[in-house]
């Protein structure tokens, strides 16, 4: 698609959610009244790992206000375990019951489930039930985890490895001995976890009369989680509706159908009650999802002036104690797209994923997010070692525009991007020159100024022939619907899952600009499986491209629709002299364009109370429905450039400025990109510098408080400029590539570069998350 | 999270107040600004059978001078301790460190006497009333008593408060004509806890100290106020050099915990950078001798 | 289980309220006075989601007793906009894209309300600081802090005028 003038698309406005969001009437789960709803309480284990002896549920249950207790053993009567088992070289299956009956696996891991009129009461009952526990050896370490003799997490995963994968391409043996040099670095992210502020929650709500389960619950993907709703209650599909309100954040934390919420499912189809659970924030902290916590090593071979010849990848992955999702998936990413915009076909990679006794991982918004602190820190190693600028290290490396598309190392086709433009931009912003040199004077004055570059290659939306190819099971399709009705306003569904991205305003722009009409007579639908069409939801980046791309299709469908109907009011032979411009009809003549006197209200009328005079071959109605598979892969880049100021006396870190240069194509809304970007940054700020799920080594989790678990907060961040490079995609549909993922990945990797380049005079460099004041004056300790 | 089952009592005078904690002794917790109680009791590390709230006592709160000293009741917000023109006027180091205590919000709540009686060894008011040699006003059922906030304060959340007793005022020196001060503190992330603070009130004649006090938080059990090692730096030059050294005499002065994440050897780097600034700052503008 | 009755004055209404001592205010505004709009994020005072106003002044709800404000004036993110006029914060949080997924929103709202009325000038640093005690984690605060001075200056001019 070359450059086109779109009239809504790349248009800042204000989103149409605002409102209720306000003025404290939106409408998130736990505002949904429900008569008579009963509330659970899940009993967890305090240990790490350990065999469930016995449950003594009596003293519980007859407490006034318990409905009943339960236990895996009921829910194992009442459900199907999960089997997570895609055919996939080097990946282990695994099947997760309900929930366990023998063993727990991590602290925090479920027991049983307290039913009570109010959530108070269910917690004081919960204390109430009497567990005995015979605690087993217990794994939390990734690298003890595949020792022989190390405690075995899951009986079906023999050594803990749950996933080991390889791959070479092109000739590293032969590059690494022409190399000037082979040098070798270490990256270790630590264990996080999502914290959107609303925390999980369900209710269900069983139809006995009906045989039929509605289910609240805020999620990414409605279709998906109601798909698997059903077969595990032994449901058909056509029994069940997922409904997803307002949510407050999910960042990836939201997609799988989690124990607890089959569990309240379960129990209220078999006590004929509303059910509902509210977790609360040690449980979202422990015993939702944990994230990242990976190891990667690179040794790069380059020759004297800095040009990558080869790459090899270490990497490993500690994934907790359960796969709620295939384990592979993520540090697969992360191998696939680790070149990023450089040059380079000789790579090789090694990918193991681990299970231990912690909570299992789920992914979290950037789940490669490490992908481009790895390959950015490898090209500031080898600037540091062979004594070169970073800035020339990267041009040297970086692939220009005559070179795309590009077929990378893994097989990938990188093309519609932009990585030497967005560099460049931010290298200017940055002043550079002018940067170095009040470094040095810094530094002759006893301070420490630093400035990290990180280049990102966001792969943000997965067609299917990508998961077809590489033997996943899934579709990367969206699907939508239009409907006009006979006044002429519009309504429109696809089938995301919102989370606080502003997809009623954003998507009813798509609508807008395919269709023809003024954006505020849209309405979008989204999240009620009723209701919407069968999408896969939203992840990664794909909404913008997948779900905006498939209703801008589907509105073209409608507009052409709506131009035949409209030539035939006109009596007009066909539609190729008009238009339509904000639901009313324009007629060219020449080079001009005139009102023709018609509305989109007016065809809708004839479309459905007039239908035989509607042109030959065209049905009653405006009603249209499309899916759209989007390229195998879209990628979107953007180059991060950081700042900071290093006490070195007590090791704190001042972000002093962060420039980002973006090229993601077509906007949606530009406001929503614009706070998208601010969103992704600072999660990743936050991660570079303060999040960290601990546990000891007995595997009790140490940070189950927001007060031991920290995120980043306003007085951290600095404003973060943007410099917009957008260049529209040729292969999707309105040009859209999608974003929300590359500012967690260029964060990582601009703020620790900018520190290693601040600490440059100490000889010493921080490789491993989080950058903490007592890390950073361990290190100079002695050296200063 | 919700607390467990507890009776509530609110209490509308002192000696209802008393009779309350007397009858119920240590089943019941006094809640005041509730900005630390309630977490703790939200989370069940705390589960009083009996709640007495002190919100019902106005005359518990508010602040007066008194000659030299500024007496300061018990219910005292820490925002009115931050913002009053008398402390500014009689104790600015107070009023410094109070509008450092978490967050706008948890100011609005908290209070003096509630913060001094959770004794956090990382907490504002108690190294301040430590270093300044503030005195704790006890009322008991048999009268009442005062004591020297340094004594007041016994170790992690512990004071010397009984089961029946409360604090009802405390009152801080006001500080002399002349006499500077600074409040340093560290963490992570702004309203934090701090890792370490320090404060430091500080006099010249001509060019030299002629009186130091230096007061650490967040480095021991309760706030370490440095008599000793102070005096023995007043008649000194009170220039860049003799700051370098006073920061090195009090950060190798401490005996941190070594902590998984929080080492001894960090707790000293900070306090010794903090003691440096917070001396940096109050020697400004002190004639220096060529 | 004992009950206790207690009449909660939330945005100029009485509520009649039945509850243990241990009921949150939180949960009192949401459950009994039905007014949604207060959130729950962490219970722990940390997040200050649950922030509303106790006689004008900021106080997270989580970490008060229902019990304990019976005699006070309460005042929840409902009560700001005024006959479906959004207040010069709304406003400018709208204007500039201070809000996402909106679930911090009203607590933010709420701090403010009260903060800009005693502060009604601040600079940026103390604009972050103030915000540092309630935790966005969509949208990297930027945009709250420029809608919090935008607000600030229109609330000055608007005195001004007056």
């Amino acid at each position: 698609m070359s450059e086109q003038a779109f009239r809504y698309l790349n248009k800042a406005v204000p989103r149409t959610e605002d409102y209720r969001l306000l003025t404290g009437y939106g409408r998130y789960l736990d505002d949904i009244e429900i008569a008579g709803a009963l509330h659970v309480c899940f009993v967890r284990s305090p240990h790490a790992h350990a065999r469930i002896v016995s449950v003594d549920t009596t003293g519980a249950v007859a407490m006034p206000g318990v409905v009943t207790v339960v236990t895996g053993r009921e829910l194992a009567q009442w459900t199907t375990p999960m089997r997570v088992a895609p055919p996939i070289e080097g990946l282990v299956p695994v099947e997760i019951a309900t929930m366990p009956i023998e063993t727990v696996r991590f602290q925090g891991d479920l027991v049983a489930c307290v039913v009570a009129t109010d959530r108070y009461v269910a917690e004081d009952a919960a204390e109430q039930v009497i567990v005995e526990f015979a605690p087993l050896p217990v794994v939390t370490d990734m690298w003890q985890a595949l020792d022989a003799d190390a405690a075995q997490v899951d009986p079906m995963v023999p050594g803990n490895l749950v996933s080991h994968q390889t791959y070479s391409h092109g000739d590293q043996q032969s590059a690494n001995r022409r190399a000037f040099r082979v040098i070798e670095s270490t990256f270790h992210q630590q264990r996080q976890t999502h914290v959107p502020i609303e925390t999980r929650g369900c209710a269900a709500l069983w139809d006995a009369g009906r045989d039929h389960l509605t289910f609240h619950v805020g999620t990414q993907v409605p279709h998906p989680l109601r798909t698997q709703l059903a077969a595990r209650l032994k449901l058909s599909e056509s029994q069940v509706t997922v409904i997803s309100p307002d949510v407050g954040g999910s960042f990836g934390q939201k997609i799988a159908l989690y124990r607890e919420e089959l569990t309240v499912a379960a129990l209220a189809r078999h006590l004929k009650r509303p059910v509902r659970w509210r977790e609360d924030r040690l449980e979202n902290l422990t015993a939702a999802a944990n994230s990242r916590e990976d190891f990667c090593r690179t040794r790069a071979a380059v020759d004297e002036h800095g040009t990558l010849l080869a790459l090899d990848l270490e990497m490993r992955e500690d994934f907790g104690a359960y796969c709620f999702f295939p384990a592979n998936y993520l540090a697969r990413v992360v191998a696939m797209v680790l070149s990023g915009p450089y040059r380079l076909q000789d790579y090789a990679f090694d990918v193991k994923v681990v299970l231990s006794h912690k909570c299992g991982n789920a992914p979290m918004r950037a789940p490669m997010s490490i992908t481009s602190w790895v390959m950015e820190g490898t090209m500031d190693a080898i600037a540091r070692e062979l004594a070169l600028d970073p800035v020339e290290v990267r041009r040297r490396n970086l692939l220009t525009p005559e070179e795309l598309p590009y077929r990378t190392a893994t097989g990938e086709l990188l093309t519609d991007i932009t990585p030497s433009r967005t560099f460049e931009a931010v290298v200017t912003a940055l002043e550079y020159r002018a940067f170095r040199e009040r470094q040095q004077a810094a530094r002759a004055a006893g301070r420490y100024l630093g400035l990290g570059l990180c280049n990102v290659v966001e792969p943000t939306t997965y067609g299917s022939r990508f998961y077809k190819a590489a033997g996943i099971p899934g579709s990367g399709h969206e699907a939508s619907w239009i409907r006009i009705e006979p006044s002429g306003v519009v309504n429109a569904s696809v089938g995301l899952g919102p989370s606080g991205q502003g997809y009623e305003s954003a998507m009813a722009n798509a609508v807008a600009e395919g269709l023809g009409v003024a954006p505020s007579s849209v309405r979008i639908h989204l999240g009620h499986t009723d209701i919407a069409p069968y999408g896969m939801g939203s992840r990664g980046a794909r909404s913008g491209t997948a779900g905006g791309g498939a209703l801008y299709l589907c509105a073209l469908d409608a507009r052409r629709k709506v131009l035949a109907i409209a030539a035939a009011c006109l009596e007009l032979p066909d539609d190729d002299s008009l238009r339509m411009i904000d639901a009313r009809i324009e007629r060219r003549s020449g080079d001009e364009w005139t009102d023709a006197g018609l509305t989109l209200g007016d065809v809708a009328r004839r479309a459905y109370l007039d239908p035989t005079s509607l042109p030959e071959g065209l049905t009653p109605g405006l009603e249209f429905h499309l899916t759209y598979d989007p390229p195998p892969m879209t990628y979107s880049n953007s180059a991060h450039a950081c700042e900071i100021e290093v006490d070195v006396a007590t090791g704190a870190i001042r972000i002093e400025r962060y420039v980002i240069a973006e090229d993601c194509g077509t906007l949606l809304n530009p406001t929503v990109v614009e706070g998208q970007q601010h969103g992704a940054v600072a999660m990743g700020l936050s991660g570079a510098l303060f999040e960290h799920m601990r546990y000891d080594e007995t595997g009790q989790n140490v940070t189950g408080s927001l007060a031991d678990y920290l995120i980043v907060t306003s007085a951290e961040l600095p404003n973060f400029e943007i410099i917009p490079l957008h260049t529209p995609s040729r292969a999707t549909a309105a040009g859209i590539k999608g974003m929300a993922e590359g500012g967690v990945m260029g964060a990582l990797g601009a703020l620790t570069n900018a520190l290693n380049d601040a600490l440059a005079p100490f000889g010493v460099v921080a490789d491993r998350h989080p950058l903490t004041p007592m890390m950073l004056r361990d290190l100079l300790r002695n050296k200063l | 999270m919700k607390p467990a089952v507890f009776s509530y009592h609110r209490p509308r005078s002192l000696e209802e107040a008393l009779s309350l904690l007397t009858l119920y002794g240590f089943d019941a917790k006094v809640i005041a600004g509730g900005q630390s109680l309630a977490p703790m009791m939200n989370m069940r590390f705390a589960q009083p059978a009996h709640l007495i709230d002190l919100n019902a006592l106005p005359q518990f709160a508010g602040v007066t001078r008194e000659g030299d000293t500024l007496a300061i009741g018990a219910m005292t917000r820490h925002h009115e301790i931050a913002t009053s023109a008398t402390v500014r006027a009689a104790c600015p180091l107070l009023a410094d460190a109070a509008a450092t205590i978490g967050h706008y919000a948890i100011r609005q709540r908290g209070t003096l006497g509630g913060s001094l009686a959770h004794a956090d060894p990382a907490a504002q008011m108690p190294l301040i009333a430590s270093t300044l040699g503030a005195r704790i006003d006890i009322a008991g059922p048999d009268g009442s008593r005062e004591i020297p906030a340094t004594q007041f304060l016994t170790s992690v959340m512990t004071t010397d408060l009984a089961a029946d007793e409360i604090v009802r005022t405390v009152r801080f020196p006001a500080l002399r004509a002349g006499e500077r001060h600074a409040f340093e503190a560290y963490s992570r992330r702004h309203g934090d806890f701090a890792i370490a603070a320090c404060a430091v009130t500080a006099e010249f004649a001509g060019s030299k100290f002629s009186g130091l006090r230096i007061g650490l938080g967040g480095v021991a059990d309760v706030p370490l106020v440095l008599e000793e090692l102070a005096a023995g730096f007043v008649g000194e030059a009170a220039d860049t050099r003799t700051v370098a050294r006073i920061a090195d005499a009090v950060a190798g002065a401490i005996d941190p915990h070594d902590q998984p994440d929080i080492s001894a050897a960090y707790r000293r780097d900070l306090v010794k950078a903090l003691t440096a600034r917070a001396l940096q700052r109050v020697t400004t503008a002190v004639p220096q001798d060529s | 289980m004992e009950k206790k009755s207690i009449y909660l004055s939330v945005n100029g209404a009485r509520h009649e309220v039945h509850c243990e001592p241990r009921k949150l205010l939180s949960d009192a505004l949401r459950e009994d006075c039905r007014l949604t709009g207060t959130h729950v994020g962490c219970e722990h005072g940390v997040c200050g989601a649950c922030t509303v106003l106790i006689d004008g002044r900021p106080a997270r709800s989580c970490l008060t007793y229902a019990v304990q404000a019976d005699e006070v004036q309460i005042t929840t993110i409902e009560a700001v906009a005024t006959a479906g006029r959004l207040s010069p914060l709304q406003q400018a949080l709208h204007e500039c894209h201070g809000l996402q997924c909106g679930f911090c929103t009203p607590g933010i709202v709420m701090t403010f309300e009260a903060y800009l009325r005693e502060h009604p000038q601040p600079t940026e640093a103390e604009v972050r600081e103030a915000l540092s005690g309630n935790l966005c984690r969509c949208t990297g605060y930027q945009n709250i802090v420029r809608a919090i001075l935008l607000a600030a200056g229109r609330m000055r001019a608007e005195t001004a005028h007056v």
